[in-house]
């Protein structure tokens, strides 16, 4: 039983999770996948959560994101304690307070760029901000693009119109899965470097789980996860400190 | 392979259900069919069998005039005709018999009528060796010239009893009887729907207008001697212009009547049907397994991977098809069979046909057929999908999948679906305009060939029409709506090939219905512009009545013009023909005519009058002799005496009453035309009208408006009996969209997954669904109201010289058929709608 408390110098937390615990199946079968995790994100940070396959990191962020249901323990997003909430709730809550980048298929093949980036607020029936998206959208630099249906874009530029309609909501937290594994490194870095600008320049925070000890990097702290808990912690992260945490974890 | 194959079938049990509904539908209708035609077939072989019982030869006239316009026509025979056969060596016994119209009243003073069998008099034959084929429920058989007999069903559906005094009309003048029995024949209260009134021999003969004449002559034979014996030698005995038959081909041959109307009209209408189902089905199925296909092509890319030859590939998906096809046939078989019977309670209650019953016939050309129909459908509609199949590379297993590349042979798809449809229209046209070969085949050959050609081309207009109807979704249901009709979009071909199964159903729909106003419009047209009369008197089932109506109605003072129109078959250089009888003075006051040569008045001496075109294509002018040939008095030279143009109302040939009262036996009017003297006030009229025919209560009296309506009610009575049957072709197009949209959720279950990741509600999801098939149902309602409204203008426009002048566009009903589809495309939403609204999200966004 281990509990990261990440130093807390901000005054919010953007979510946390106390005591969770996940269980998939029964008896024989049964996989402990989150065991007893507690967690807290404060606003304005980006944080990286990794490990190795099976440690629990994606269950994590799904239970974390409203998008899987815990066993046991409680999940807030802000001040909202998921585990009441009904199927609907959760997903107007998704709509409202979450954004996500996949590790792929993040956009609707009918719409185009814009129309992608649009989608949460197109969903909620809400008006976008224009400023706010003009600024979102040139930071990524998609300015040209727009018009474009996802078939028509490069890998990298599909993930950065992700990581743009994750931002375009103004949500609470966003949620990175793998945001990085199926581009080429520079495609990466290019959507790595956004998303830190995004936490630095505009205080959104993001979560974000991987394996790859150059995206931990880019976060402000990093969690480590084996085995359904959380064996390790680390702020300020280069890529060689993470590459030799993950070294003394693994051995 | 065959196990994979097996395996994959299983694997998709819900998707290949809807398919197989398709044909099951199909198949069940065309099984029920023949079941119901077998059934009703053996019904009135064993019925007639039983009625001539105890004949074993029948004498009659051979049949002058014949085929379905003018009905059978057989002169009576002389009555020196039964001296000569039983004069023949082998006869026991032989009796003449009489049938003419005899059309009872029933106790509200009205008359008695079917639902479209003849109204019959009949003589009963008294030798002991013939009665055996009726039965006496009651009472005993008519004798004497005040006496009658009437069968069971009509018994029961007037309420006489023995004993009852009853009115009963004839062709001459109408007369009161006793029942002295009610008859019914084995098992049957009537005989195939008809309504009979019998009586003895001489009061027969005497009410029918038979005196000393018979209509058919029964024989018995002598111990020792058979029925095909006797037949040849009475038949060596008298003219070869009486028709000598056994009672066993007597019984067949009049079965065969009954029969042929039933195998043809009811047989082939539902036919029809089937066939129609059977064609939205095949859409169904081969939209299904393009789909499918598209869906497995990692699938069967890893098969060839494997070594599976394009062969077995092909191989895999047809044995598929079989099998589908097979178990859907067996089911619509079983099927058919419920049909049948519900077919069959709906066909007496129609026609008031007593049926009777025999064991339901399930003969294995039923099966056959069947199963063979079904077989062939689903295969050929699962052939392009299966060589598509074939064309997936090896490499394709190994490549990141493409999942939505809808690239075409654009161009090779609009000249084959150009030349497709030109050549379906071509083939419609010319079996229009063309009178060769079975017009009727011709013209629905090239409308099935019409379907394709559009259903090919419809891939090419889906995207823009589905944009241009989807819009107002978009706008009013924002983002489901602009998700639905980008969906709607994304892939033309299936959207089309959905759609097209829809447009079948609503191409007939909407082509019934044009073709039903038009008629309405064209009735409505006649009236006005040729019709001055302002009554119209027929008998409600066609029968023709006696003439002393129309004597008594001119005597009114009321009444300025009382014409009656008498019909008659007759024969030019042996090709059957119609003709209408009147007197030129009182007709040329009730109908508008034109002529164009020639005087019509002059038919009062008698002579024919033509219309324009006919003359015109026989090279006939005013002073010409025309040789006519009549059923009683032969051929006749008759001259030419006006040329008319076409007013509907005239026919092609008008004759002087004068000449058809010499050429014709039976003298009776079919309607009669009033005109009310000037300045009388119509209630005072229409009184003196009806209170003459208060005596003929087998003629109705309508008005213009009146007559108007009532060919309007019974329009739209057929039309119903359409729609309902045209109904399941289009609920088996919705089947194809619940199927499509399925196929396609399962295919979107990522998009849906994210989503709802991004958080889309399921009844957002649910709407997207919903809207999007309700694009594709208006998508293929908009493709079948265009062909449909082709249809009905090339067919209206064919058939104006049949009566239709007016084409008519319904255009309310139209709009209406356009949202009806939209509804039922709510309605076929419901269950993929559900589906997609639960998919798993965390599953559906994190499965590779």
């Amino acid at each position: 039983m281990s509990a990261a408390i990440v130093p807390g110098d901000t005054e919010t937390l953007a979510a946390r999770a106390v005591q969770v615990t996940k269980i998939y199946g029964q008896g024989q079968t049964e996989v402990r996948a989150l065991d007893n995790v507690s967690v807290e994100l404060p606003s304005g940070h980006f944080t990286a959560i990794m490990g190795p396959s099976g440690s629990g990191k994606s269950t994590l962020m799904h239970c974390l994101a409203g998008l899987d249901r815990i066993t046991s323990g409680q999940i807030f997003i802000g001040d909202v304690e998921l585990t009441r909430l009904s199927e609907k709730q959760l997903t107007l809550l998704r709509r409202d307070k979450v954004g996500f980048v996949f590790q792929a298929f993040n956009l609707l093949p009918t719409l185009t760029a814009a129309e992608n980036v649009e989608l949460p607020l197109a969903i909620a029936g809400r008006k976008p901000d224009r400023a706010f998206l003009d600024r979102v959208i040139d930071a990524v630099g998609l300015r040209e693009r727009l018009g474009h249906k996802p078939a028509e874009l490069s890998g990298g530029q599909q993930q950065r119109v992700a990581a743009a309609r994750a931002l375009a909501s103004k949500p609470a937290i966003v949620f990175a899965d793998e945001p990085t594994g199926n581009l080429d490194s520079a495609s990466g870095a290019e959507l790595l470097g956004f998303m830190r600008r995004s936490v630095d320049e505009y205080g959104q925070t993001i979560v974000m789980v991987t394996h790859d000890p150059n995206s931990a990097a880019f976060a402000d702290h990093v969690l480590f996860l084996a085995d359904g808990r959380i064996v390790d912690e680390m702020a300020n992260p280069t890529a060689e400190k993470v590459l030799d945490l993950m070294k003394k974890l693994g051995g | 392979m065959g196990k994979a194959t097996l395996k994959g079938l299983l694997a998709h049990k819900l998707r290949l259900a809807a398919t197989a509904l398709a044909i099951v539908l199909g198949v069940s209708f065309v099984a029920g069919t023949y079941v119901l035609t077998d059934t009703i077939t053996a019904s009135f072989d064993n019925l007639f069998k039983q009625v001539t019982q105890g004949i074993d030869v029948a004498v009659r006239s051979e049949e002058t005039f014949g085929g379905f316009e003018t009905g059978e026509v057989r002169d009576p025979m002389p009555a020196s005709l039964l001296e000569r056969i039983r004069a023949v060596d082998g006869v026991r016994v032989a009796e003449g018999n009489v049938t003419g119209y005899a059309q009872l009243v029933g106790r509200d003073g009205k008359a008695v009528t079917t639902g479209g069998a003849p109204s019959l008099g009949v003589s009963f034959n008294s030798d002991t060796a013939f009665t055996a084929g009726s039965t006496i429920r009651s009472g005993r058989l008519p004798g004497g010239p005040n006496e009658l007999a009437i069968d069971a069903k009509t018994a029961a559906d007037t309420g006489y009893k023995v004993g009852d005094q009853v009115k009963v009309l004839f062709q001459g003048p109408a007369r009161t009887f006793t029942v002295a029995g009610i008859i019914g024949f084995g098992q049957a209260d009537n005989l195939g729907g008809a309504r009979l009134v019998g009586f003895d021999l001489a009061t027969a003969q005497d009410v029918l207008n038979r005196e000393g004449r018979f209509d058919e002559i029964d024989v018995a034979a002598a111990e020792g001697v058979t029925p095909e014996q006797l037949r040849d030698r009475i038949r060596a005995a008298v003219d070869p212009r009486y028709e000598v038959l056994t009672g066993a081909e007597l019984a067949e041959d009049t079965a065969a009547a009954i029969n042929d109307t039933i195998g043809r009209f009811l047989g082939t209408a539902l036919l029809a049907f089937a066939f129609v189902a059977l064609l939205v089905g095949g859409f169904l199925i081969f939209n299904t397994f393009t789909i499918i296909v598209a869906q497995r092509t990692r699938e069967l890319a890893l098969l060839r991977c494997l070594g599976a030859s394009r062969r077995q590939v092909m191989n895999s998906v047809l044995v598929e098809s079989v099998i589908v096809a097979l178990l859907a046939s067996l089911v619509g078989l079983g099927l058919g069979v419920l049909i049948a019977s519900g077919l069959r309670a709906l066909l007496a209650g129609f026609l008031g046909a007593d049926i009777p019953s025999t064991g339901i016939q399930f003969q294995a050309r039923t099966v056959i057929v069947s199963l063979l129909v079904g077989l062939v459908v689903t295969v050929l509609a699962a052939l392009l999908p299966a060589l598509k199949a074939t064309r997936v590379p090896p490499v394709a297993a190994l490549q990141p999948e493409t999942a939505f590349a809808p690239t075409g042979f654009r161009r090779r798809r609009i000249v084959l679906g150009v030349l497709v449809t030109l050549a379906g229209v071509a083939a419609l046209l010319a079996g229009l305009f063309r009178p060769e070969g079975n017009q009727l085949v011709n013209v629905a050959s090239g409308a099935v060939v019409v379907f394709f050609g559009v259903a090919i081309l419809s891939p090419l207009i889906a995207r823009p029409l589905a944009r241009v109807i989807g819009w107002p979704f978009a706008r009013a249901f924002r983002l489901p709506g602009n998700l639905a009709r980008l969906n709607a979009m994304r892939n033309p071909r299936r959207t089309a090939s959905t759609a097209a199964a829809l447009m079948i159903g609503l191409a007939l729909v909407a082509f019934v219905s044009i073709f039903a106003a038009s008629i309405k419009a064209s009735t409505t047209e006649t009236l006005e512009e040729t019709v001055s009369a302002d009554y119209i008197l027929i008998n409600d089932n066609f029968q023709p009545f006696t003439p002393e109506a129309a004597e008594r109605l001119a005597e009114q003072p009321e009444l300025a013009a009382v014409a009656g129109v008498r019909f008659g078959p007759w024969k030019l250089n042996g090709v059957n023909k119609s003709l209408s009888a009147v007197d030129p003075a009182a007709y040329q006051q009730v109908v508008r005519t034109t002529v164009t040569a020639g005087n019509l008045s002059d038919l009062s001496s008698g002579g024919l009058a033509v219309k324009d075109t006919v003359a015109e294509a026989n090279g006939w002018a005013v002073g010409e002799q025309v040789p006519m040939e009549f059923p009683r008095t032969g051929l006749e030279q008759v001259p030419v005496k006006a040329i008319y143009e076409d007013n509907t109302l005239n026919g092609d040939h008008l004759l002087g009453l004068a000449t058809y009262e010499r050429a014709y036996a039976d003298q009776a009017d079919s309607q009669i035309l009033v005109k009310a003297a000037p300045g009388v006030d119509p209630a005072d009229s229409r009184a003196a009208v009806d209170r003459v025919m208060a005596d003929f209560p087998n003629v109705t009296v309508r008005d213009q408006a009146e007559f108007r309506d009532e060919q309007a009610r019974q329009i739209d009575q057929i039309i119903n009996l359409f729609y309902s049957l045209l109904g399941l072709a289009i609920v088996i197009a919705l089947f194809g969209i619940v199927n499509t949209l399925g196929l396609s959720i399962f295919e979107r279950i990522r998009e849906l997954g994210l989503l709802r990741a991004v958080g889309a509600t399921r009844s957002q999801l649910r709407s997207m669904i919903r809207w999007e098939a309700v694009i594709i149902a208006v998508l293929g309602a908009v493709l079948g109201l265009a062909v449909g409204v082709f249809f009905g203008w090339t067919i209206v426009r064919a058939l104006s010289s049949q009566g239709i002048t007016e084409f008519a566009l319904p255009g309310g009903q139209l709009v209406l058929f356009v949202v009806a589809a939209g509804l039922a495309g709510i309605l076929a939403a419901v269950l993929p709608g559900r589906r997609a609204a639960r998919i798993d999200v965390l599953r559906a966004i994190t499965t590779e």
